[in-house]
């Protein structure tokens, strides 16, 4: 007999150790098993004991009577125990995260690079023709692929050949295998995640169906030879094995069947105890006789133990390929079924990244049976024996990149479901993770922050409209699971907050527009506590009067301040809980210059209200639920409210274009192409502790926060950190331009200097204003042919309006 | 044909959106600005509309949001997707929705008197009255201005 008939018997002791910690959960039930029958057996073994010698046959036949009875009624009771048990086995299934998927269509802004870099991680395997699932080819221009397919509320994808021609803008052109145009096609979502509380199982279903027949007969023939043939316990194997204890003067070997196996780790407990044996034996024969053999095969894949990931325990093959190999249990090639299969016998004593040339050995063993049973060809035992381990780093895939995202879909679930049913029903949850937006975050915020020593940051990106997470960087180091500064912390925002002062002034609209003067001179106010408050600029002086437009572009603290105390404290904070401020504001006046604290992602929230034009959309990372079946459970839609008006939001977003063309975030457009409208405030906290930018095209929004977690300086401000990080990100993602159509209600006024009277074009001091109709002025000046115009125009239109 | 189509389940779905209300039923098109039209995004809305009638709504809502990924600025998806809101009891969201499809609407008063009726009813179903009169008198202005 080769070596490995030995496997099934002899699993090694670190597997059990760990196999029995992972199953304590579920031994408990158990106990009571052992318990009842354990008295039992001793109280009849030990009468004769107490009687002495006093027998007769009398006795016997009493005695064997009471055994059978016993017998019976044990062997009814282990049946109902079989078959509760096998019946009603809820598999212990992690809720599953996943990417927003990759939408191909013709027209679609793509990077080819992108693009590959999706499928890679992915781990598409290169193939010529693209034959398989999960495979790809490419050819200048064209993508050949074969994807995997998904369930999703609408139905989802088949797993189906594409072939995407690319050009410099994106995709061009999308067919299928046989040259037939496709108008939507996706690629399947990226695992990024699995939620299980604590130290729990993972694993991954594999249906009966779908189990390759190849990792089958490979098991078989090193676990169970003669499974299709025995009814759940083989006498030759039970023969050898008590022989084999006999040598060895105590229990070594089980001689253990596949079904026997799956009784040892479905109900009992790891010890070689006889009396487990004996219990054992029923049972498999019960299984057997309940059972086909495929559910009992099915359910024994699925069971067992194949490693641990830190807390977690890595269960069944579908998980495992997935563990070692980052691919579906059905893409993968002969070799790496051997080593699945060999890890068997003890897999942290063959773990193939821990003990690469031990763990080869014993695939190179499994495989030499595997061609003993005739499953391969001497051909193949040699190709595949020549073939490297071909395992995945640890924590290479996809499944740990993002944990800061993670995170905030943890939180998120778990105001719906309960723990337990998010570490046991095997939910999918499609997440709006948008990979290439989330990676180039990552990559710019590292890039930025790498010879800053001691400096982190954090990046919120949402699309607007839909109020969708596409990505969450909470640490300068990407994969870093520590501190999730994007969430959790709170710092004041600054100058972010001076939208809020102008947009509460705007809502008195015939009290101020954007052409409003204010002063930017010294202002102190002394505090209910006796406190005084002094804001100054940044550059340290004062600059006198200017319209709001400036002292919001060029961020003046001290303009802003008197605007705030002009417009009044409670109509801003006010103006900040319908932006979407959730946390409780202080009732002070320096949070006109942001001495309000929120994190990155609250942040956005806020500014997601600006980026829509006032319509606050609460901020989802989750977009459907599904059940292990992938039947939908819940839809989290997209649910705007609108919150302010849209004409006064359109003046300050138009406001807040003017800080990217001409105010403190200029740098923007150094990188940014022109056509691309974006708009964005910067923000710095006193003593540079906190730096900000906050900025949005018509597509994205992204909040970039950079600070120290000791809170002290960086000596960076929102223009001189975020605000390159932040055109990094929008210049690598595709982006649409930010529509700055005026509503009907909005017209466009040249204005006198003195920010109180029309004027016209090319007058002294004029410019040009966006104008709500109901603020439009009374008076012109004599400069230009409009003189008196706007009066007119103004009137009839407050007729109109009223 | 497409537009025939179009023509027919519009009428069909304010039908069952006004079914409390007497009003007539006008007919409307999808706007001929709309940048969902000749979009790959067509075949997604498409899809969500016979979702839909199915009665298979979340699907319907997956169909018309993915689309609205592809073309973000398109008043007739989120005129569906505020029926689709309302049919599915959140008259907020619907609200919400039907306020966005007017920020987009092209200058076609029938179409935007369609969308404030709109909002008058999710305003209505939410209770507030004085807000859905208002928005009533806004489409009925539209309306004769058409």
């Amino acid at each position: 007999m080769p070596p490995m008939s030995k496997s099934n018997q002899k699993k090694s002791a670190p597997a059990k150790k760990a196999a029995a910690k992972k199953t304590s959960n579920r031994k408990s039930p158990k106990k009571p098993t052992s318990g009842k029958k354990g008295p039992a057996k001793k109280s009849t073994a030990k009468k004769p004991v107490t009687s002495r010698r006093w027998w007769s046959w009398a006795f016997v036949g009493k005695l064997s009577l009471v055994l059978v009875l016993l017998g019976g009624v044990g062997l009814i009771w282990l049946d109902a125990l079989v078959r509760q048990r096998f019946d009603t086995h809820q598999w212990q299934l992690p809720a599953r995260v996943y990417s927003r998927p990759v939408e191909l269509y013709a027209g679609r802004e793509l990077d080819k690079a992108h693009l590959l870099r999706m499928l890679d991680l992915m781990r598409y395997r290169k193939d010529p023709g693209a034959k398989s699932p999960g495979s790809f080819s490419v050819s200048g221009d064209s993508i050949l692929m074969f994807t995997r397919g998904f369930a999703d509320s609408d139905g989802g994808e088949k797993s189906r050949l594409l072939r995407v021609n690319m050009d410099a803008r994106g995709v061009r052109r999308l067919t299928d295998g046989a040259g037939k145009n496709i108008e939507v096609a996706r690629l399947e979502p990226v695992q990024i995640g699995s939620i299980h509380p604590g130290h729990e199982e993972d694993r991954v279903l594999v249906r009966g169906k779908d189990i390759p027949p190849q990792l089958e007969k490979m098991l078989l023939a090193v676990e169970d030879r003669s499974f299709y043939e025995h009814h759940g316990v083989s006498v030759r194997g039970l023969m050898r094995a008590m022989l084999a204890n006999v040598r060895a003067g105590g229990l070594q070997q089980g001689g253990s069947t596949l079904t026997q196996q799956l009784v040892k780790n479905f109900w009992l407990s790891r010890e070689r105890t006889l009396s487990r044996k004996l219990v054992e034996l029923p049972m498999a024969l019960l299984l057997e006789l309940h059972y086909s053999k495929e559910k009992i095969i099915e359910a024994y894949l699925n069971e067992v133990y194949l490693g641990q990931d830190g807390a977690r325990a890595i269960h069944g093959m579908g998980l495992g390929a997935q563990y070692y190999f980052g691919r579906p249990l059905g893409e993968l090639d002969a070799h790496q079924y051997a080593l699945l299969v060999g890890l068997l016998k003890g897999p942290s004593y063959y773990d193939p990244r821990r003990h690469p040339a031990r763990s080869k050995q014993r695939r190179d063993t499994v495989l030499l049976a595997a061609f003993d049973q005739k499953i391969i060809t001497q051909a193949e035992l040699k190709k595949y024996q020549s073939k490297p381990l071909d395992v995945v780093p640890q924590g290479s895939a996809a499944l740990y990149a993002f944990p800061a995202f993670i995170d905030l879909v943890r939180r998120q679930l778990s105001r719906d479901y309960p723990a337990n049913i998010l570490s046991s029903e095997g939910l999918h949850i499609h997440s709006t993770l948008d990979v290439p937006a989330q990676l180039a975050a990552e990559a710019a915020l590292a890039n930025f922050l790498k010879s800053r020593e001691g400096v982190n940051g954090a990046v919120v990106i949402t699309s607007p409209n839909q109020g969708d997470v596409l990505a969450v960087v909470g640490d300068k180091v990407p994969r870093s699971a520590g501190f999730n500064r994007a969430l959790d912390a709170i710092r004041p925002i600054g100058s972010l907050a001076k939208p809020a002062v102008v947009l509460a002034a705007l809502q008195q609209a015939k009290k101020y527009t954007l052409a409003t003067r204010v002063e930017d001179g010294p202002v102190e106010v002394l505090m209910e506590d006796g406190q005084r408050w002094v804001p100054q600029n940044y550059d340290g002086e004062s600059h006198g009067a200017m319209p709001i437009l400036d002292a919001l572009s060029a961020s003046r603290n001290q303009a802003i301040a008197r605007l705030g105390l002009d417009v009044g404290l409670r109509s801003i904070i006010k103006t900040f809980h319908a932006l979407g401020v959730q946390s409780e504001i202080p009732p002070y006046p320096s949070i006109f210059l942001g001495s309000l604290n929120l994190s990155p992602f609250e942040t956005a929230v806020m500014y997601q209200t600006i980026a829509t034009g006032g319509y606050r959309t609460p901020l989802r990372a989750i977009t459907d639920v599904l059940d292990k079946d992938g039947l939908p459970l819940a839809r989290y839609p997209v649910s705007p409210q609108a919150v302010i008006d849209e004409d006064l939001m359109y003046l300050l977003q138009w406001s807040l274009r003017q800080v990217v063309v001409q105010g403190t975030g200029k740098y923007a457009y150094n990188v940014l192409p022109k056509d691309l409208v974006v708009a964005g405030k910067t923000g710095t906290s006193d003593g540079y502790r906190d730096a900000w930018f906050a900025g949005f095209s018509g597509s994205h929004l992204a909040v970039v926060w950079m600070g120290r977690d000791d809170n002290s300086s960086t000596g960076l401000s929102g223009s001189s950190g975020p605000l390159p990080v932040w055109t990094e990100i929008m210049r690598s993602i595709p982006q649409r331009p930010l529509n700055l159509t005026p509503p009907p209600t909005v017209k466009m006024v040249w204005m006198d200097a003195d920010g109180e009277r029309a004027s016209a074009s090319g007058c002294p001091g004029a410019r040009q204003y966006p104008m709500l109709d109901v603020s439009l002025p009374e008076q012109a000046t004599a400069c230009g042919k409009v003189q008196g115009a706007p009066k007119g125009m103004m009137k009839w239109l407050k007729g109109w309006f009223d | 044909m497409a537009e025939r189509l179009v023509r027919l389940i519009a009428v069909l779905i304010f039908i069952a959106g006004c079914a409390t209300r007497t009003a007539e039923a006008p007919a409307f098109d999808m706007p001929s600005a709309d940048p969902l039209r000749d979009s790959p995004a067509e075949w997604l809305w498409q899809s969500g509309v016979q979702a839909r009638e199915k009665n298979d709504l979340p699907a319907a809502s997956r169909y018309f949001e993915r689309a609205l990924n592809v073309v973000p600025d398109s008043s007739w998806l989120y005129r569906e997707l505020a029926e689709l809101r309302l049919r599915q009891g959140d008259a907020s969201a619907a609200e919400g929705l039907a306020r966005k499809a007017l920020r987009y609407a092209p200058n076609d008063p029938s179409y935007q008197s369609v969308l404030w009726q709109l909002v008058a009813t999710s305003r209505q179903r939410q209770g507030d009255e004085e807000g859905a009169e208002r928005a009533r008198r806004e489409a009925e202005m539209l309306w004769s201005r058409r």
